[in-house]
């Protein structure tokens, strides 16, 4: 990956889905855009990549890069049909640009949207490079074959290389359809390929958001109001700007700003804020009773969203039924690199370093704060005037979908009329996340005389919660009804690591135990005759295999969760053994996977492993609570994630499959939650209706 | 707070600055001397992504003052960027530990500190080490794996 340079001023702008070859149009930070004639040629068929005439491959990848590894597995897309040299190949992150459509990472979704747009950006440029190499060896085309950055004329073997291509691939016209690859052709997709953006995360070089200087940069972070929706009613400004280092403490709609000279100076100003609050509107809300205040406030009733069968008249004539009520907590995303954002400004214009998972959504979020800053201005014109750079990302999870920090960022920077980076500090980070939402799942079920489940009745209850992993009942069961009652929610919510799939699976997949405990099933094998998807039941299968799932007694307590989540199927099998008669501790945790065709088999094994430790943390350690409108929780101390020590073995099987491509980043993390209370009702006999969950005890 | 001049002795070279009597040693290196390999992300001595090596002991650089670390050896990520054939460093990018990276200045410089005290640390004094450095994405188990790779490789070429 190339160094990130914020000082390279001669931004190049890319000419997206033109074949120019000599010409770029560079802009100059001064504003004035100037055509440079770029001595050297280089070969650019589209916004994806381009050829230089030293060989060297940039490809230009619109996906945020928090970890989970798109700069390699898209590029190895683009390389596949490009028939490149690997070694020559390095990676940038794409600028904004209409070409490459809503950049914005999310949803498990970059290689699903990038599968056939990548292979064909990459196999257009093979059949413009075959075609230049064709004419350059006087060879007929059909003769000519791409490999290893060469073309090579097969009966002779003469053969010249992409990088003495260049100028002439360029004038060759762009072809109108492309042949992709047979997977039995796939030379780097499915191999497990070295991630672009390893070696500068081991050396200290890698550039994150929070690493971005300018010159002369000034220091900024903000107070919010501790009780949601609250306001500044006054504070102390004037003393805060009479100690060392402070450049300006004033107040903003989101609360008050500190500029200094250095992080240090401003968190600690941040520290001797004594700010008076309007109160929120959710002054009187607890964790403990926001479900019930704002139920008996709304007028709403809860929406269907699936129902097939008499399930409420089922389960009043039942013969057997089970009824149960779980409660789900707020999390909180963690994200390691806490929110900021670097404004640089000069001359009316913004150039901003936003680690953000959409840079389209921040180009939008900057233009509209802007906007309100001055309003003679149109969009268009403000949006000229911004530039968004995206830098690496220390975590993502869903919180930098969200663009507050952008907005706040460009405030302070219009309001300084300076260079400024606004850091968040952990507290705040804590304190101001988008959460995931509390929900409550009431579910009843009931079974015939052979124990089979007959009716089933899931009504959630949520803060802004969603219907996905709710909306499709993966069990063959004749009676269904699933409902939600969506709450406007005071307390921030957004999208966090599998986003409702997470709760949802937990409800169906723990209560689907406790119902094939009562009818006195055995709960794998009742999912083997249940389920509907092939591809979930062969998961499931091939973890019952791997675990031996037969092989469970006193000692060996296993449990296992199935489910289907952005085109990828998973199934997770946790081991609990026995030290004594009162302790348990967790065993290895097995997690097999389908997700069509592997790209990168060892990038998808470090996204299972990582959201199963994602996922435990948020089952066993605390949660955020809400108390009198507030987050109760300040930093990694009282808000611990999972540790080191913690962390049991964790195995990954990738199940072949050459279907399309499923996502890999959040897939992972719905099962684990319902695998562990499963394997708890297993040992203690008793459902887990709250999380945290105790290993040891009720909960 | 006064201003006062410290001198830090920082990956073998010598720098003078002006820094605040209390200020962490995690700033300076940041946002006065642009080595921002050295990461912030608690601020508490709680994650340990902030650990650089001291005298050649792992310390958290957002819980010591600069001033404190006068005279004394410091050592950041950056400062072992020269070391890429180290067995560590080797083990890590074999195995492609680092997800996000955010948290990996710190599981290096705990993991490097640890195999330079031990070649062969056992699982609890590995645990121990480890533990101390928190990692969102959920790198543990490579790096577990990174570290008891390297230890091999460092007792078969120094047999200690
Ligand atoms: S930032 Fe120093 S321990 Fe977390
Ligand atoms: S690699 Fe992302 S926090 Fe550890």
């Amino acid at each position: 990956m190339k160094p990130f340079d914020p000082e390279r001023r001669d931004f190049l702008k890319k000419s997206a889905l033109s074949a120019g070859s000599a010409l770029v149009l560079g802009i100059a930070w001064s504003g004035e855009i100037v055509a440079e004639t770029d001595a050297t040629p280089e070969f650019k068929p589209n916004a994806w990549l381009k050829i230089d005439t030293h060989g060297v491959v940039t490809l230009y990848i619109a996906e945020s890069e928090m970890g989970q590894g798109p700069f390699t597995s898209l590029s190895m897309l683009i390389a596949e049909e490009l028939e490149v040299d690997w070694q020559k190949v390095q990676v940038e992150h794409a600028p904004l640009d209409p070409a490459y459509g809503f950049q914005g990472t999310g949803g498990s979704r970059s290689v699903r949207r990038n599968w056939k747009i990548l292979r064909e950006a990459g196999a257009v440029a093979r059949q413009m490079l075959l075609a230049a190499g064709a004419e350059y060896l006087k060879a007929p085309v059909d003769r000519c074959q791409a490999q290893r950055s060469h073309i090579t004329h097969r009966p002779s073997s003469k053969s010249v290389g992409y990088a003495e291509l260049v100028g002439r691939a360029a004038e060759m016209p762009v072809p109108k359809g492309v042949t992709l690859k047979q997977p039995e052709d796939y030379r780097l997709i499915g191999t497990p390929v070295s991630r672009l953006d390893l070696a500068d995360k081991l050396n200290g070089k890698a550039r994150y958001g929070i690493d971005t200087k300018l010159p002369n940069m000034l220091y900024a972070t903000i107070a919010q109001s501790p009780q949601f929706g609250g306001r500044v009613k006054r504070f102390n400004g004037a003393e805060i700007k009479q100690r060392p280092g402070i450049i300006d403490c004033f107040e903003l709609e989101e609360g008050v700003v500190v500029v200094a000279q250095g992080t240090w100076q401003a968190f600690q100003a941040r520290k001797a804020l004594k700010i008076d609050w309007h109160g929120g509107k959710a002054a009187q809300l607890d964790s403990d009773n926001i479900i019930q205040r704002l139920s008996d406030e709304t007028s709403q009733k809860p929406s269907l969203i699936l129902e097939h069968g008499e399930p409420i008249a089922q389960l009043g004539s039942a013969l057997k039924s089970v009824d149960t009520e779980y409660r789900l907590p707020f999390q909180a995303h963690m994200t390691p690199e806490p929110m900021n954002c670097t404004v640089g400004v000069e001359d009316g214009r913004y150039r901003i370093w936003a680690p953000t998972q959409s840079p389209t959504s921040a180009m939008a979020t900057a233009a509209k704060a802007l906007k309100a800053l001055m309003p003679e201005l149109s969009e268009a014109e403000l949006e000229a005037r911004i530039e968004i750079i995206t830098p690496l990302l220390g975590g993502g999870f869903g919180r930098r979908i969200k663009q507050d920090y952008v907005t706040q960022a460009v405030k302070i920077a219009h309001h300084m009329k300076h260079s400024v980076q606004l850091i968040w500090p952990r507290e705040e980070d804590v304190q101001h996340d988008h959460y995931h939402p509390l929900t409550q799942h009431r579910l009843r079920g009931s079974l015939d005389e052979a124990g089979n489940p007959q009716a089933w009745h899931h009504l959630i209850t949520g803060l802004q919660s969603g219907k996905y992993g709710a909306d499709a009942l993966a069990y063959d069961i004749p009676h269904v009804r699933v409902e939600m009652l969506r709450l406007d929610s005071p307390v921030p919510i957004g999208p966090w690591r599998s986003v409702s799939n997470h709760y949802n699976a937990y409800a169906i997949e723990h209560f689907f135990d406790e119902l094939a405990r009562a009818g006195g099933q055995n709960p794998l094998e009742l999912r083997l005759k249940l389920l509907k998807e092939a591809r979930l039941k062969a998961v499931l299968q091939r973890a019952a295999e791997a675990t031996a799932w037969q092989r469970q007694d006193q000692q060996r307590i296993l449990g296992c969760a199935v489910h289907s989540s952005f085109g990828s199927h998973v199934a997770e099998i946790v081991e609990l053994i026995r030290l004594d008669e009162h302790k348990l501790k967790l065993g290895k945790i097995t997690c097999v996977i389908d997700c069509g065709i592997a790209i990168n088999p060892d990038t998808i094994k470090a996204q299972l492993e990582g959201s199963v430790i994602y996922a435990l943390g948020a089952a066993l350690k605390p949660p955020i609570m809400l108390k009198n409108g507030r987050v109760e929780q300040h930093n990694f101390h009282d808000t611990p994630i999972l540790s080191f020590e913690e962390t049991p073995p964790i195995e990954v099987i990738i199940s072949y499959s050459r279907l399309d491509p499923g996502g890999v980043g959040e897939p992972g993390v719905p099962p684990l939650a319902p695998a562990l209370a499963n394997a708890l009702l297993s040992a203690h006999g008793k459902p887990v209706t709250r999380m945290p969950m105790k290993l040891n005890g009720a909960s | 707070m006064d201003l006062m001049a410290v001198t830090l002795h920082v990956n073998g070279s010598i720098n003078q600055v002006e820094a605040d009597s209390d200020i962490p040693l995690l700033w300076v290196l940041r946002d006065q001397l642009g080595l921002t390999g050295t990461k912030y992300s608690c601020g508490i001595g709680v994650c340990g992504s902030c650990m650089v090596l001291l005298d050649g002991m792992p310390a958290k650089a957002c819980r010591i003052t600069a001033a404190e670390c006068a005279g004394k050896k410091i050592t950041t990520i950056e400062g072992l960027a020269d070391q890429a054939d180290h067995p560590l460093l080797k083990s890590w990018l074999e195995l492609q530990v680092p997800q996000c990276g955010y948290c990996q200045s710190g599981q290096i410089i705990m993991a490097y500190a640890l195999l330079s005290e031990k070649h062969d640390p056992s699982a609890d004094e590995i645990d121990q080490a480890m533990s101390q450095i928190l990692c969102r994405c959920g790198t543990y188990p490579r790096v577990r794996q990174a570290i008891q790779q390297a230890s091999e490789m460092m007792r078969a070429k120094d047999p200690s």
